[in-house]
Order: C-alpha cells, then sequence, then structure tokens
C-alpha cells in the first residue's frame, strides 16, 4: 500500500505469518483428523466405514447423546442459576459484593476437573460426606455419570452467562426502564418485557459458550464418567486406548463432535452480529431498593450459589492437609500427600511452570500484533485470518492434541514427545482468547491518536512500536497472565500430547486419580488450585477494566 | 506558505464515491474549508490530504510538489483532530513536543519552541500538567499548539470544535481564525457547520456527496447560492415550488404557495416548473394595515397568516403561511412591534434581488 510507509507491509506480513502459523498446526493437523476417519489405514482406499461403525454402536450413539445431553441440561441449569444471578448483582444492593463479583470468576480459570474431584471426594463412592451420611442412615445417590457431571459443567461453567448478563443488565438505560413504568408497566412487568428480552442475545451467547465447553470438556467426564460413554473420553480412548486403538474411528467421532462444536459456534457468533439491543446507559443504573426480606433472600442466593461453585475447591485444599491411611482420611494435618506426590522430583511443576510461561509468551507476542490487524484494518487476507483464528474455539484440545500427533508423529517435521508440541499445542488452543483481548484493548485505543503521530512525523511502524504497544502493553500483562492460568489447568490436549519426560501437573493428577491414594491426587489438585487462583486475584483489577471480555 | 492544488482526486468505497472527480486550489495563506452533510466526503478529502486515505485517480500538489504519493509522515501537514487526539501518556509539554522530536530538534530550541506555542494558544502555564487533567477545550488546544509548532506547510483541521459546547466553540474558532492568520499558513478546515464555516473561512467549499457544489467566499455563498442545495444548506431557506407565470425581461412572475413573487433571474419559459429560495431575514413585515393593501410602491408584497410566533431574542421568528397554505418563515428583529396575533393578516414586503430562482428538478 503506498502512503502508509511500511504498516501496509507489517499488516501483510502478520496476517501472512498467522495464516501459516494456522494453517501447519491447526488446519493441517484437522485436515489428518478428517482423513483418517474417512481413509482404510492399510489400503489407503477411501472408505466410510468407520462413520458406520460408530452408527451401528450403541454405545457410540449413546456416547454422543450423552455428551449433548449434559451440554444441554448444563446450559438449561446454568441459565436458571445464573440469569437471577446476575440480576441481583446488577441491579440489587447484595452485601459483599466486590467479594462475590471476585469469587464467581475463579470458575473460570480453576480447573473444573478439579471441581469433579472435589465431587468425588465428598459424595464419591467413599467420599468424606457420603460416608459420613451413612454412619447416620441418610442415603445418598450415586453422583456418577450424568447427574455429577452436569452439576460439575453448572457450578463451573456458569461465569460464561452471569459476566456478559451482568454487563448487559448494567448498559440497559434507567430512562427506558423508567419510560416503561411510567406507561403503567409493574416491576416484574417491566423486567420480562423490558430487561430480558434486552439482556436476552447475552444469555444466548453465553449459554451456546457453556454447551461448546460442556461438549468438549475432557476432564470432568473422565473423573465421573466410570464406564458411561462420553464423546470427548471416547476419541481419547479410541485414540489411546492400549487394547482398543481405532484411529479412524476416533477420528469419526472428532469430526462429529468438531462439526457440533463448530454448528453451534456459529449460531452464537450469527447471535452476536444481529444483538443490537444495547441501549447505551450513561451511567450505571441505581441499585434498586427492596425490602428487608427481599435484601436477606437475594443476599442468601447470591452467596449460596457462589460459595456452592467455590467450596468443592477450598474442601479439596483442605483435604490435601489431612492424612490419608490408604483411601481412608484421618484427620491430622500434615504435608505427606504433597511429599508422596512429588517424591523427590519436582519436575512436572518445572514442566508446568515453563509451559504455561513458554506458551503465554508466545501465544501474547503472536495474539497482539493479530489483534491489532484484524482490530484496524480490514482486508480481504484478515477477514479470512479473522475466521482461521476463531477455529480453536470450536475444536476440543483432544481432537487438536489427535491431530497434532498424527501429523507430527512422522515426516518432514517430527515433534511428538518433546515440550514444542505441547507448547503448540496450547498456543494453537489460547490463541483467539489472546486475539480476542488484544482487540478489545486496541479498540479502547483512538486511532487518531496513531493518526496524531504519523501526522507529526513519526513513521507508522515506530508510531506503533513506540506508542500502541505500550499504550496496550497492561491490557497484554493482563491477558497474558490469563492465558498462563489456563495453560497451567490444561488437561485435554496434555493428555493426548504429553511424554513421560514432559508430564504436568494436570497430567500427575489425573494419572494420580487412577491410582488409590486421594491424598496426592489432592495435593495436586490444591497445587493447581493455587497456580490459577493466585494469579487471577493478583491481575484481577486489571482485566476488571477490561470487562473481563477476554476470558 | 503553500497553496494545495487538487486535481481530479477520486476516491471510491466499494460502490459509493465518496470523493468524486474533486479540483481545487488552495491558495497561499487561505483559510479554506470544506462544508457539507455527514457523508458528502469532506473528511476523506481531508484525510487524502493528509495521508492518511490513499487517492485511486488524480492528484494532490503542495505547491509545485506533487504529494499523493508521500507517505502521511513526511508530508509535513499539522493536523488537529476532532477527538483531540492528545497522547495520554505525555504531559501537554511532551505532547507539543512529540512532532520536534521525531524532527530531531535540539533539546534548548525546542523548549523555547514548546514555550511559545503553548502560550499562542493561552497554555503558558499548563505544560507540565497531564491530558487527564484537562478540560476538552484545553485539549484542544494542546492538540493546535501540537500541529503549530512544526511549522508545518498546511494546517488541516478535522471537525476540531464539535466535540466542544456552543460557548468554547464561538471562541475558539475567533482563536484558530486570528492564529492562522498570524502566522500566515494555508489551513483546510472541514466542518459540517455552516455558521461556523462562514464565521472563519476565506472561501468555503461546499460539498454534496462526494462533489464539490460550489466554491466562493462566505458571502457569495450564502447571498447567491449556485444550486438549491447549497441555498437549502447554507442556514434556514424557505424553499417555495412554483410555476412561472410571465417573463418580462429581466423580471420573472412566479406563482407559488397562492401567491405571485416578481423576482429578477436567469431567462425561463412561461409554465416552467421553478423553485423560490426566500431567506427569512430578506421579507419584511410591513407597517402596512391589516387588510393587507399594498403600501409598496413597487408592489414587491405578499400577503400571508400568522400561524406561530418564536421570541429569539435579538430576532422574532415568524411562522406563517401563504394563502394556499404554503409555511413561510420570516424574521424580523427583535425590537420590531407586531401586533398581529396568531390568525392575524401580515404584509410581507421583499426585495427582487434576494429571491433566487432554480429550475425544478
Amino acid at each position: 500500500m503506498k502512503g502508509i510507509g511500511g504498516l501496509g507491509a507489517f499488516r501483510a506480513c502478520v496476517c501472512l505469518a498467522a495464516l501459516l502459523f494456522l494453517g501447519v498446526f491447526l488446519v493441517y493437523p484437522l485436515a489428518t483428523v478428517l482423513l483418517a476417519s474417512v481413509r482404510d489405514p492399510d489400503t489407503g482406499a477411501w472408505t466410510l466405514a468407520p462413520y458406520r461403525q460408530i452408527a451401528a454402536s450403541r454405545y457410540y450413539l449413546g456416547s454422543v447423546g450423552n455428551s449433548l445431553l449434559a451440554g444441554v441440561l448444563s446450559m438449561g441449569f446454568v441459565c436458571v442459576l445464573a440469569v437471577p444471578l446476575a440480576f441481583c448483582l446488577a441491579r440489587l444492593e447484595v452485601p459483599g459484593k466486590p467479594v462475590l463479583l471476585t469469587l464467581a470468576s475463579l470458575p473460570l480459570v480453576l480447573p473444573s476437573f478439579v471441581g469433579a474431584y472435589a465431587l468425588v471426594l465428598l459424595f464419591g463412592h467413599a467420599g468424606i460426606a457420603t460416608v459420613a451420611m451413612r454412619d447416620i442412615g441418610l442415603p445418598v445417590g450415586s453422583i456418577y455419570g450424568m447427574p455429577g457431571i452436569v452439576i460439575v459443567f453448572t457450578l463451573t461453567l456458569y461465569p460464561y452467562v452471569l459476566m456478559p448478563v451482568m454487563a448487559g443488565f448494567q448498559a440497559v438505560d434507567i430512562a427506558i426502564e423508567e419510560a416503561a413504568r411510567n406507561l403503567g408497566g409493574s416491576r416484574f412487568h417491566v423486567f420480562r418485557t423490558v430487561l430480558l428480552p434486552v439482556v436476552m442475545p447475552s444469555v444466548l451467547a453465553g449459554a451456546l459458550l457453556v454447551f461448546i465447553e460442556a461438549l468438549e470438556n475432557f476432564g470432568v467426564p473422565a473423573v465421573l464418567a466410570e464406564d458411561r460413554p462420553f464423546l470427548a473420553l471416547d476419541i481419547f480412548k479410541l485414540f489411546a486406548g492400549e487394547s482398543d486403538s481405532n484411529p479412524g474411528a476416533a477420528g469419526a467421532l472428532s469430526v462429529l463432535l468438531v462439526a457440533c462444536t463448530a454448528g453451534v459456534l456459529v449460531l452464537q457468533r450469527r447471535w452476536l452480529a444481529r444483538r443490537r439491543f444495547a441501549t447505551g446507559a450513561r451511567r450505571v443504573p441505581p441499585p434498586i431498593v427492596l425490602g428487608r426480606g427481599g435484601r436477606i433472600a437475594a443476599g442468601v442466593f447470591c452467596w449460596a450459589v457462589v460459595l456452592l461453585s467455590v467450596l468443592p475447591f477450598a474442601a479439596v485444599l483442605v483435604i490435601s492437609f489431612q492424612h490419608f491411611r490408604g483411601p481412608v482420611l484421618n484427620w491430622e494435618i500434615t504435608l505427606s500427600n504433597y511429599a508422596a506426590l512429588l517424591r523427590g522430583s519436582y519436575r512436572p511443576l518445572w514442566n508446568t511452570l515453563l509451559l504455561a510461561s513458554i506458551a503465554a509468551m508466545a501465544v501474547t507476542l503472536l495474539g497482539a500484533p493479530i489483534g491489532y490487524v484484524l482490530a484496524r484494518h480490514r482486508s480481504r487476507l484478515s477477514t479470512l485470518l479473522d475466521i482461521v483464528v476463531t477455529v480453536p474455539f470450536a475444536v476440543s484440545g483432544t481432537v487438536l492434541g489427535i491431530g497434532l500427533v498424527i501429523a507430527f508423529n512422522s515426516g518432514w517435521l517430527v515433534l511428538t514427545g518433546g515440550w514444542l508440541i505441547l507448547s503448540v499445542a496450547f498456543v494453537v488452543r489460547k490463541l483467539p482468547f489472546s486475539v480476542r483481548s488484544a482487540g478489545a484493548i486496541v479498540h479502547q485505543i483512538d486511532p487518531s491518536l496513531e493518526e496524531a503521530s504519523i501526522n507529526l512525523g513519526v513513521s507508522p511502524l515506530r508510531t506503533f512500536l513506540t506508542m500502541t504497544v505500550p499504550m496496550m502493553a497492561a491490557g497484554l500483562a493482563g491477558g497474558m497472565v490469563l492465558v498462563w492460568v489456563t495453560v497451567t489447568s490444561e488437561l485435554s490436549a496434555t493428555i493426548v500430547l504429553y511424554s513421560s519426560r514432559w508430564r504436568t501437573m494436570t497430567v500427575l493428577m489425573f494419572q494420580s486419580l487412577e491410582g488409590t491414594a486421594p491424598g496426592e491426587a489432592a495435593a495436586a489438585a490444591s497445587i493447581l488450585i493455587v497456580f490459577t487462583a493466585l494469579p487471577l486475584l493478583l491481575v484481577y483489577r486489571l482485566l476488571q477494566r477490561q470487562g473481563m471480555g477476554v476470558l | 506558505m503553500t497553496a494545495i492544488r487538487l486535481e481530479g482526486v477520486t476516491r471510491s468505497y466499494g460502490a459509493v464515491r465518496a470523493v468524486d472527480d474533486v479540483s481545487l486550489t488552495v491558495n497561499e495563506g487561505e483559510f479554506f474549508t470544506l462544508l457539507g452533510p455527514s457523508g458528502c466526503g469532506k473528511t476523506t478529502l481531508l484525510r487524502m490530504i493528509a495521508g492518511f486515505t490513499d487517492v485511486e485517480h488524480g492528484s494532490i500538489w503542495f505547491g509545485a510538489r506533487r504529494i499523493d504519493a508521500v507517505p502521511a509522515h513526511r508530508r509535513n501537514t499539522g493536523m488537529v483532530f476532532q477527538s483531540y487526539a492528545v497522547f495520554p501518556n505525555l504531559t501537554v509539554a511532551g505532547n507539543v513536543a512529540y512532532g520536534l522530536r521525531a524532527r530531531k530538534v535540539g533539546r534548548a530550541e525546542t523548549g523555547a519552541r514548546v514555550a511559545r506555542a503553548l502560550a499562542s494558544v493561552q497554555l503558558g502555564a499548563l505544560g507540565e500538567r497531564w491530558p487527564h487533567e484537562l478540560s476538552g477545550g484545553q485539549l484542544q488546544r494542546v492538540a493546535i499548539a501540537r500541529s503549530l509548532v512544526i511549522e508545518p506547510a498546511v494546517l488541516l483541521f478535522d471537525e476540531p470544535l464539535s466535540n466542544l459546547d456552543a460557548q468554547l466553540r464561538t471562541q475558539l474558532r475567533v482563536e484558530i481564525r486570528q492564529l492562522q492568520r498570524q502566522l500566515g499558513l494555508t489551513a483546510v478546515y472541514v466542518t459540517h457547520d455552516q455558521e461556523e464555516a462562514l464565521a472563519v473561512s476565506d472561501r468555503i467549499a461546499v460539498m454534496r456527496a462526494g462533489r464539490v457544489e460550489q466554491v466562493g467566499p462566505p458571502e457569495a455563498i450564502y447571498r447567491t447560492p449556485g444550486t438549491a442545495f447549497v441555498a437549502e444548506f447554507m442556514g434556514s431557506t424557505n424553499m417555495l415550488p412554483g410555476r412561472i407565470e410571465a417573463v418580462d425581461g429581466a423580471e420573472i412572475a412566479v406563482r407559488a404557495g397562492g401567491a405571485m413573487f416578481r423576482v429578477q433571474g436567469a431567462a425561463g419559459t412561461v409554465g416552467d416548473p421553478v423553485l423560490l429560495s426566500i431567506r427569512p431575514e430578506t421579507m419584511r413585515v410591513l407597517a402596512g394595515d391589516a387588510d393587507g393593501r399594498s403600501v409598496t410602491e413597487d408592489g414587491r408584497s405578499v400577503t400571508a397568516t400568522l400561524v406561530l410566533r418564536e421570541f429569539l431574542g435579538p430576532t422574532l421568528r415568524l411562522h406563517t403561511v401563504l394563502p394556499d397554505g404554503t409555511p413561510l418563515r420570516v424574521a424580523a428583529l427583535g425590537g420590531q412591534e407586531i401586533r398581529q396575533g396568531a390568525g392575524g393578516a401580515l404584509l410581507l414586503g421583499y426585495d427582487a434581488a434576494q429571491i433566487i430562482l432554480y429550475p425544478a428538478s
């Protein structure tokens, strides 16, 4: 582009480099998964046998059905829980609101399979609560399978609806409400006919994200499904299982899973594109004053939901310091679980910290320029990039991991078994978050600032480096911490890609689940909780300024 | 001092021609305004001069130097933005020094020039302040100082006053005009506010749908608008559809609104549909009797019925209707005494030379 002095070349370079990276490490691996499902591994002939195999198997149909059902139920429960909660937090006076808001954001980063494990520790076959209640004669239903999985998804995914809907309730211009009241609507009538329709797009957008997350999640069903079929779990078993490995069927199930999530994602994007209900409130609407009874009810409800969602994690922390004799808990404080877990090797912990740091830095270095170019500049190339960069949202970590293994196990580039393939998987998975967060930051910077600088004689490239980048720095740092935190608790791709040398804390935790020492698993879970919750709390203020949109 | 010449400049976005074959010359030291409704292409044209929008066809010249292929940062223009665009991470003095640093001006000289520039916009004491401590008007002053200090070839203003309140707007536009004149800089000023354009400009180009509708000094644009669009855009005018009844040399009789207007105009043919532009302040309420009997010697008057009067202080706005119900607004001096109430008949005199006739399109 003439007249833009270096910036045009910079934009094109960013677009091309990003497309090359995603082409090699996202599109190509996904294509190999697709290919694996339609080619006979021995003869190389085209075949639909894996799909027929799945269609004929009650087990695998059940797997698809269970996953979809879990997604739909979680979505429903999340809405029932999160929409009233959002209303209370946005519009009512609830005691301890800042603390509530902080706590409510924790489930976004705390590893959900740790939550699932907490449920097992408390209410599982030999769970602490189960045993205690059995002792006093109270029967406890089984939490394994669908009930437990839906409970965990609901309690860990509700912030996806809570955050945007809360913002929605706060963005409703009070004048619109007053107009409706002035025209004779009762409070409830106004809520139903004015407020709810305005926030409905946010509810749906968030709910569909919950559905996608629930469908893709590997860790929660891995802990709670026992032998029941679940899609993400079965893909992994079919691919990595020692006895019944079947890459074709794994590929076919993967294609089904990606098709489901991608379809829902497209639906969600359509919704977002059409949501033009924001009423441009100039200020946050004043809190609605309730009577004493109402106030107490609202406070109890909010605290109950939020505490319920973080209590399992707190329970795990406490339990990790208790002494276990075999599977039996003794109430005495000890560090023996941690000692046993790390057994002289801090390697998994270092691996986790190292990989998370590498991934966080790499994803920020890649995501920030992409976010900038996408926010500031529209071209055919950048539109294509915008679409490709969204794809990882729709691809579960397990499927991406399988694709990377197939693609880079042999041939021109061999990466399997090393740290690089893990880092690549993390970078690809977190890139959409990073790009979106960088884009949100760029949108807050007036483009006139850059033009003023150029106009005053500083070249576009130098303007970008000396003005735009420093202005983005604080936001980028916040986003980086968030990526670091989520990579720390990543399981679904790691479980496919790790090698014995590159085990991470999540793998260690996953493996100790299968063992008979609950203390060690609790210790691993606690380490994960500390490494995810602490950084988030440290940068919480910073992230709040960006409206937590990056999550 | 630099003259600016645009030759056949064009820029389209998709199927829309934002700027369509515009040719203009801005003289050295001239204050030239691009005026038009939003979407008329005035800002695009300004951004092409600044180098932020590529020129598709045509050329732009600063004096004898063609600049449309020169990168924006080497054009040496000083641009003032609607959103101020004051760097939030620099102090006021830092903002003003920014362009000098880019030009590698020495420390001592930078300091002196920054101080002079700040003094010229009456911010001499605020050099160490941070932008968030300043008001909108002060921020825009910083931006003006920042673009003056680099001694630009041309000054560019992109609706610089539209984020300010009315009083500040009037005050700052006087200062801008005085600074420009003192420094003898060529300035291109974009606005959609016709009063602002009339107040500050040496010449105005009225734009519409990417094209220049008329170029001229403010008085000419206001008094003898070349097209009905310019007439309507330059302040409120009454646009009356009518038909030519008779042509008598330079005088044309037009029936409009149920009354007969005798105007001067280019030749027309009897029966042609036309538009009459009558500015409210060109009509005079005659002290004639309420019966509407003509008291002017030349008979250049019409009768109208008063519907509503608005007292605006300096002026009195009368909403009237012509005999067939066509509304006609009349501005009288606020001091003038008009006895008629709503429903009363008014005798309105006019000057034939001030009514402008356009062919109805």
